[in-house]
């Protein structure tokens, strides 16, 4: 059916996105019977939003597997997500998503996904999280191959302008396609059209002009279109305004969709520094995962949203290559320069480092907190605190990559969305990031995006469809 | 493309693939990426050899065009592996007609009619008449079938194994190291079975459409054990003769009859299997100079195949001189210029896997 022809027909349930949280709602909608049209603002060459970038789904499972290196239960995963950031936002939807889990990568895999078994890349999460064999793009396009099976149409590039409401109803979806305006009027609607990074206007309001030195991590099509029409029409917010995941990417990186390839592991192999040469943040202040999660918001938060890692030959092929390469040199200085930052500030600052690491100290181990600290420096380097003085000198230019907002609606228990007045909405579901405020509003947890997408996919597709259909 | 550009292009791809890693449960060649950091020509044919172009790793990229990055490792590799078969070989720089279906034509016919001249002095005129017995010596002197046969093949072996050496010192180096019985043991298991055809061994690879699929290697095999039950029969036939003194033609419950046959109808098959699922592939994934050099080695096997079964049918009837000529000319030429072909790219690709086998044993 082509996109023109879908727009026009009758759907029982119509789900605005088209990346994980979407194609789950839009599976349960048609396994629960529905007829289910999808609208994805991507060409089918970009489809499938944050998830393509995605990699692993963090489940609760009592026992080992092919997949996973040893049992994670419920009480594991739900302290993990209470030390995340400022813990759960809301503690009963939280931990029923937690205990939902469970049966997730069950139904995923009976709806096309692969796993791939634990290998040196996963092996740090093999026990806790189960990976995608070939990754997001390949779920996704596991889904969307089951989708077109199960009878689902899809309608790509076709943008949800617009929702209108008649009090608690959602009466009609304005949606643009090459050109032209369609009015669809289905008696159910799911939104999963995820949240708002890559409109930089919106970040602006909670950032100011912070906001347009970000890199957005995926698809230029997050500009929160249908987030924006929905707090029009009296949905509550959930999640805080600056809520976000971001790590420290390449600043040569495209500004949009740059995805995992621009991210980089360098600055606990040596120092961090701003736009005028000072560090400004313990670099060895924690381990993988959890220090990606701080230096987005580290670098955010410096002058111009810039930094520079510096590091030196003693620790080369220790982390992942970046992929643009390196600036190298027989000096700091000389490195310094070439970025463009004040070769004797940075050279009086690594100075000053180097003066600083304790030299009696443990043995340095890239693997573990190896308490390899320096004394008397201010901000401290708590591990990892060996001297930059071994040439050639290396570093990288980094800018914050904005991986996802968590501001979104708050909803119920079976996902309806709620409205500052109190009342529900009557026939609007949500699912996936729109709505992954409710469960966390800080920090992240690697996989978790994943797991509330399919947790609360599988609850908006189906009542979507209970409330279309009976 | 310049060899230099290429080999650039293909670094700036595989560092890509290396700060990402999604695709290492799909075959060896992404484990075998993540062991270097820095990527020298060698490494790259490595990788590209090792590829065994199923495409999954395209499929599940989200950096292949139109996005920026434009990656394309299936294409590049591909790129690689045509300069791999023209730059190990000696000489270098074969001329054009013999690669190729118009030059495998040309010289299977020149060839056929040079044998069907030299029938004609050394055994009369027989090759056009029907009382033919079904021997090829009625036609042709063992004398000289050794010499029109025997020539290419050792031609071929000869070639073959300069292009070894070249290859492992590019791309390994020391020659001792592929004196480990153990190695080779692994490395023949993972290439008689196409473990890296399964797609992470989960499933399978999705080649030629996005669904997982057995097909191709499933005619990949039927093609190259029934290649090997064509060259196992000829040889059971050289051992009949030689050793036990039963001349042909031989019955049809005989091991050369059987075999061939076996073997004949499993070339076919997969021969014809792996073209129509070429037909079907996605042609921006790879270069129209490999797609010519598959469809000159399918259809050079695939005529292999027809006119050696038609031998056994036909060989009552008056043609049997006439396309035993044509078979005899079919193996001068899939037999002289195999080196310069894609048939080399068993060879390569057995390397390859030897190759990280000895990785792997050493990680």
């Amino acid at each position: 059916m082509r996109a023109e022809e879908a727009l026009r027909s009758d759907w029982d349930v119509v789900v605005i996105g088209g990346g994980n949280a979407a194609l789950v709602s839009a599976l349960s909608a048609r396994d629960a019977g529905a007829r289910v049209l999808m609208i994805e603002r991507a060409p089918v060459a970009f489809r499938g939003g944050n998830s393509r970038h995605t990699r692993n789904v963090r489940c609760v499972h009592n026992a080992a597997d092919e997949y996973n290196t040893g049992a994670y239960v419920f009480d594991e995963l739900w302290k993990d997500l209470c030390g995340v950031g400022n813990g759960p936002s809301n503690e009963e939807l939280a931990e029923f998503t937690v205990r939902e889990s469970e049966s997730a990568p069950r139904w995923m895999a009976e709806h096309g996904v692969r796993w791939q078994r634990p290998l040196s890349g996963t092996l740090h999460l093999g026990r806790t999280n189960r990976f995608f064999l070939g990754g997001g793009k390949a779920l996704v396009n596991a889904y969307y191959r089951r989708a077109a099976k199960a009878g689902i149409e899809i309608a790509y590039e076709a943008t949800v302008e617009r929702l209108e409401f008649d009090g608690d109803r959602c009466t009609a979806l304005i949606v643009r396609h090459d050109g032209r305006e369609y009015r669809l009027r289905p008696p159910a609607v799911v939104c999963a059209s995820g949240g708002f990074e890559a409109n930089i206007e919106w970040l602006r309001r909670y950032w100011g002009d912070a906001a347009l030195n970000y890199h957005i991590r995926g698809p230029v099509y997050n500009d929160g279109t249908v987030l924006a029409q929905l707090f029009e029409a009296g949905a509550e917010s959930a999640g805080e305004e600056r809520g976000f995941h971001a790590i420290a990417v390449d600043a040569r990186s495209p500004k949009f969709d740059g995805g995992i390839a621009t991210r980089l592991d360098t600055i606990p192999y040596g120092i961090a520094v701003n736009r005028d040469g000072h560090r400004f943040y313990d670099e060895g202040e924690d381990i993988w995962p959890k220090r990606y999660a701080t230096w987005g918001g580290n670098i955010a938060r410096q002058p111009d949203q810039i930094a520079y890692s510096f590091w030196d030959s003693k620790v080369r092929g220790l982390f992942l290559p970046p992929m643009y390469g390196v600036y190298r040199g027989d000096s700091v200085g000389e490195v310094a320069a070439q970025m463009g930052v004040d070769p004797a500030t940075v050279t009086a600052t690594v100075e000053a480092y180097n003066a600083a690491v304790d030299r009696s100290g443990t043995a340095f181990d890239p693997a573990v907190l190896d308490g390899l600290a320096t004394r008397g420096l201010d901000p401290p380097k708590s591990n990892w605190a060996q001297p930059i003085d071994t040439p050639p000198y290396f570093g990288i230019a980094m800018r914050p990559g904005i991986t996802f907002t968590y501001m979104g609606v708050a909803v119920t228990r079976d996902a309806r969305i709620r409205r500052v007045d109190g009342s529900l909405l009557a026939n609007v579901f949500a699912a996936g990031e729109i709505m992954s405020g409710n469960i966390l509003s800080t920090g992240y947890l690697a996989g978790f995006g994943m797991t509330i997408g399919t947790v609360w996919g599988r609850i908006a597709g189906a009542e979507a469809a209970k409330h279309a259909i009976g | 493309m310049p060899l230099d550009d290429l080999f650039a292009e293909a670094e700036r791809q595989m560092n890509i693939c290396n700060s990402c890693r999604y695709c290492e449960g799909y075959c060896a060649v992404w484990p075998a990426l993540e062991l270097r950091t820095e990527l020298t020509k060698g490494d790259l044919t490595h990788l590209a050899n090792l590829c065994h172009d199923c495409r999954d790793c395209f499929t599940a990229c989200m950096y292949t065009p139109p996005h920026e990055f434009d990656l394309n490792p299936p294409k590049v590799f591909t790129e690689i592996r045509t300069r791999t078969y023209g730059e190990y070989v000696w000489p270098r720089r074969v001329p054009r007609l013999l690669r190729g279906a118009v030059g495998g034509i040309v010289v299977s016919v020149v060839a056929a009619l040079v044998m069907l001249l030299l029938s004609i002095p050394t055994t009369g005129a027989r090759v056009f008449s029907a009382d033919a017995s079904g021997s090829p010596y009625d036609l042709m002197p063992h004398w000289l079938l050794l010499i029109v046969v025997g020539v290419p093949s050792v031609w071929a072996v000869a070639i073959g194994a300069v292009a070894v050496v070249r290859y492992w010192r590019d791309t390994h180096g020391p020659l001792a190291d592929l004196a480990s019985p153990r190695l080779w043991g692994r490395a023949l298991a993972t290439a008689a079975t196409l473990r890296h055809m399964r797609g992470g061994g989960e499933e399978e690879c999705a080649y030629p459409d996005e669904e997982p699929t057995p097909a191709r290697r499933r005619y990949h095999s039927l093609t190259f054990y029934g290649f090997l039950l064509c060259l196992l029969s000829t040889m059971s036939a050289a051992v009949m003769q030689e050793f036990l003194g039963i001349l042909p033609p031989y019955p049809l419950l005989s091991v050369p009859v059987v075999l061939g046959t076996v073997g004949g109808i499993g070339l076919i098959v997969g021969c014809t299997g792996l073209l129509a699922l070429k037909r079907r592939s996605a042609r921006d994934q790879t270069t129209d100079t490999m797609l010519k050099a598959d469809h000159g080695l399918l259809s050079a096997l695939l005529v292999l195949a027809v006119t050696g079964v038609l031998t056994l049918v036909l060989r009552d009837t008056v043609v049997f001189g006439v396309i035993l000529m044509i078979h005899l000319g079919a193996i001068v030429y899939c037999f002289g210029v195999a080196p310069y072909t894609k048939f080399m790219h068993g060879v390569y690709r057995l390397l390859a896997i030897y190759q990280d086998e000895w990785e792997h044993a050493r990680r």
